[in-house]
């Protein structure tokens, strides 16, 4: 009997402790909560990676926004974490954000797995003659000019994301160094920097990116394209390792290397950015990032030594172009929202202040404007002119960019064979498309 | 004299809660390692045998996963590079464990302050550990390059060169972890019965005979348990790496989980990823059933 009784007061209290419990965390937990703030506005979660880029775009335009009526909720994150977080959440339709500020090479990637709404459907003007031309053509999927990815052959090109902020690569030079003006070749970049070193001014001629991936492949690829070469022909066969290309990589990995400094191939862009703002280098070719930086005594310490240019060049002056572009996922929880800033975002007006705040504007009228935010505004703008192309349109860019890093990193790394390394790489590359159906 | 309070509770048990509590109190766990442990590992084999399109299955593709991996260069020299790592970096921790848990194991003043610090290491979340690291193995302003300059020599190059920077991240891994090894060690060595050393050391046995003859034969189990346990756990590094090198230089220090990190979120490959984890998951599941099986027979012997 007493085993009996010991047997039910134990169910029994376990029985009302877990629900006492449960209630207790139920009501704990909505008093805790805190209580829904009474909205300020239209709600627009943002999604960004970190970048310099975006700074004037937080600083001056989101109180704008707000002043607009809308609520934005800015969530950063670091680079490389972003692209698999957001195409998981829009694939999951997780709906965690309403707008992401997508790099333009995810793009594809995006359109391909068919996660993003279509923008010209709600009636954004993908044919404004006010963009840039080049910047609105990344924001469709497939691609309305060049090769496409099998499957989508035939399909209508839908604008799936628009320009939020532009952005490419610039020379950034020592004006102390190259006196005579931006240096127009690399030839020039290279001679006159060794002269600033044997002066004293500066350290090293240039400095880049050397990681493995996408920080190498970006800093080589303004080379590369200078250069004369060219990545894919239209039927996405690897051609990167062309004379023109073997020559960049040289030149790349063995030139550049003995003027940069000596641990360069573990630079990324913060060991760029502080090369360059710290004094010691001579020229850098980099995205806007670091480069807005210029003009603050905070920031750098040759604050007015720094000027911009186009890039150099070996046959022509071409650039990488890689802009902050954005897409409304079709999980986003304030669709309607998201696109209503859109629109709000990139009227001539606010375009026209965010290149007062000294970001670079992605409608052609912004750059036009009397005072612009940021001396590198122009600057930009003649190099969209000079050249500027963006990274091939494939959904599959992330692992190319990745198989070709290795090889370059592997050549700088020695100090030779960057011919060589591309070679490897355009094997590797051709073998990879080839198991994901390219031909 | 029934009272009223006994009726509902006599109801309780006749509706057959005798039965169905066990059950009942299971269900709650139950469901949770279903859902958390059976279904994703159920559903993950069944990712392995998928081909994936833009993040999306197409294609039942079977054992094709698996048979594309062993012609994968960049694969089977992840695994290669994981499997020096892990032979290398627990060999290392096992020596230095031993040997810290062995002079820890006297009494002197101060020595429970210094079984504390020992363990600090440990105890410090992986990511913070690496960025520590970096900043000491950065060319340009590390810690290492600072002192080197401060001394007349050059920029230290650490994590620009293969080779030193697989030695860099083994020596993160080596000062991260050694203090679990230390931990187990000297809990093993603290259990061991007093009566065989006093008997050893009334027959003169000196320090190396009394280690080669008694320490190290009754603390083989412990050091096997010990070296399994961290074995497994350094196949799955990841956090340093991916901060301090994101296995650079090169393919240097790009063990199995960055490349399948890589293939599956960064290449949208979720197929292939599986394949690749699931086998990576059989050879640890292999190496942990070799080891008890050594564990067993040193039981025996």
């Amino acid at each position: 009997m007493t085993r009996s009784s010991r047997s039910r007061l134990t169910r029994r209290s376990v029985i009302k402790g877990g629900l006492g419990l449960a209630l207790a965390t139920t009501a704990l937990t909505t008093l805790g909560l805190p209580m829904p703030a009474k909205a300020a506005g239209k709600k627009v979660i943002i999604g960004a990676f970190a970048d310099g880029g975006l700074t004037p775009f937080k600083q001056k335009i989101i109180p704008q926004a707000k002043e607009a009526g809308f609520d934005i909720e800015f969530l950063e994150d670091e680079y490389g974490v972003t692209l698999e977080k957001w195409f998981a959440d829009a694939q999951s339709g997780a709906g965690q954000y309403d707008l992401y500020l997508l790099d333009d090479p995810w793009v594809p990637q995006f359109g391909a797995a068919n996660v993003l709404e279509d923008l010209g459907a709600e009636g954004v003007d993908g044919a404004d003659k006010d963009w840039i031309v080049s910047m609105i053509d990344m924001g469709y999927w497939p691609p309305q000019e060049g090769p496409r990815v099998k499957g989508f052959e035939g399909a209508k090109p839908t604008l799936i994301c628009v320009p939020f902020v532009g952005d490419l690569q610039t020379l950034t030079y020592r004006n102390d160094v190259y006196t005579d003006g931006a240096p127009k070749t690399w030839d020039e970049v290279i001679a006159k920097g060794k002269e600033g070193v044997a002066a004293g001014k500066i350290k090293y001629p240039v400095v880049f990116r050397g990681v493995s991936g996408n920080p190498i492949v970006t800093s080589w690829y303004p080379v590369f394209l200078s250069f004369g070469g060219s990545f894919f022909d239209d039927k996405w066969n690897p051609i990167f390792n062309s004379p023109e290309g073997k020559a960049s990589a040289d030149f790349f990995v063995g030139t550049m290397k003995q003027n940069a400094p000596s641990g360069v191939v573990e630079f990324d862009s913060d060991q760029e950015g502080a090369a360059i703002l710290g004094g010691d280098a001579g020229a850098i070719i980099q995205y806007s990032g670091n480069a807005l930086k210029a003009d603050d005594p905070a920031q750098t310490k040759v604050a007015g030594k720094l000027d911009f240019g186009v890039v150099p060049k070996q046959e022509k002056a071409i650039a990488q172009m890689g802009i902050f572009i954005a897409g409304v996922p079709k999980s986003a929880p304030n669709k309607a929202n998201a696109i209503e800033f859109l629109k709000w975002y990139t009227s001539a007006d606010i375009q026209a202040k965010l290149s007062e705040a000294g970001s670079i504007p992605v409608k052609r009228s912004a750059f036009g404007i009397a005072k612009p935010g940021n001396r590198l505004i122009p600057i930009a703008l003649q190099q969209l002119d000079a050249g500027a192309l963006p990274r091939p349109r494939t959904p599959d860019w992330a692992k190319v960019e990745e198989l070709l890093g290795i090889e370059l990193n592997k050549a700088l790394q020695a100090g030779s064979g960057g011919g060589a390394s591309l070679d490897t790489a355009a094997k590797q590359v051709k073998d990879y498309l080839a198991t994901a159906g390219y031909y | 004299m029934k009272s009223a309070t006994q009726a509902p509770q006599y109801r309780l048990q006749g509706a057959g809660l005798d039965l169905a509590l066990p059950y009942l109190m299971l269900a709650p766990g139950l469901t949770i390692v279903l859902g958390v442990l059976v279904y994703p590992l159920w559903d993950g084999l069944r990712a392995s045998t998928r081909a994936y399109r833009y993040g999306s299955p197409v294609a039942d593709v079977g054992i094709q996963n698996y048979v594309r991996l062993w012609s994968d260069a960049q694969f089977l020299n992840a695994l290669w590079v994981t499997v020096k790592f892990v032979a290398l970096s627990v060999s290392v921790e096992a020596v230095l464990g031993f040997a810290l848990a062995l002079f820890c194991l006297r009494e002197f003043r101060g020595i429970r302050l210094l079984r504390t610090v020992l363990i600090i290491p440990m105890v410090i979340t992986p990511v913070v550990v690496a960025i520590v690291f970096r900043l000491i193995y950065a060319s340009d302003a590390g810690m290492l390059t600072a002192l080197s300059e401060a001394m007349g020599g050059g920029a230290v190059q650490i994590l620009g060169n293969s080779l030193n920077a697989f030695i860099g991240l083994v020596v993160l891994d080596v000062w991260e972890w050694t203090p679990l090894m230390f931990l187990i060690l000297l809990a093993g060595l603290q259990s061991l019965p007093h009566e065989p050393f006093e008997a050893a050391r009334v027959d003169g046995a000196g320090a190396w005979r009394v280690f080669a003859d008694l320490t190290f034969p009754m603390m083989r189990p412990v050091l096997a348990v010990a070296i399994v346990l961290r074995t497994i756990d350094a196949f799955g590094t990841f956090d340093q790496v991916f901060v301090l090198t994101r296995g650079g230089p090169g393919e240097a220090t790009r063990l199995i989980s960055i490349y399948g990190y890589d293939t599956a979120f960064k290449f949208q490959q979720t197929g292939y990823a599986a394949a690749l984890f699931v086998t990576v998951g059989l050879v640890v599941l292999g190496l942990a059933f070799s080891a008890i099986r050594l564990l067993r027979r040193i039981d025996a012997s």
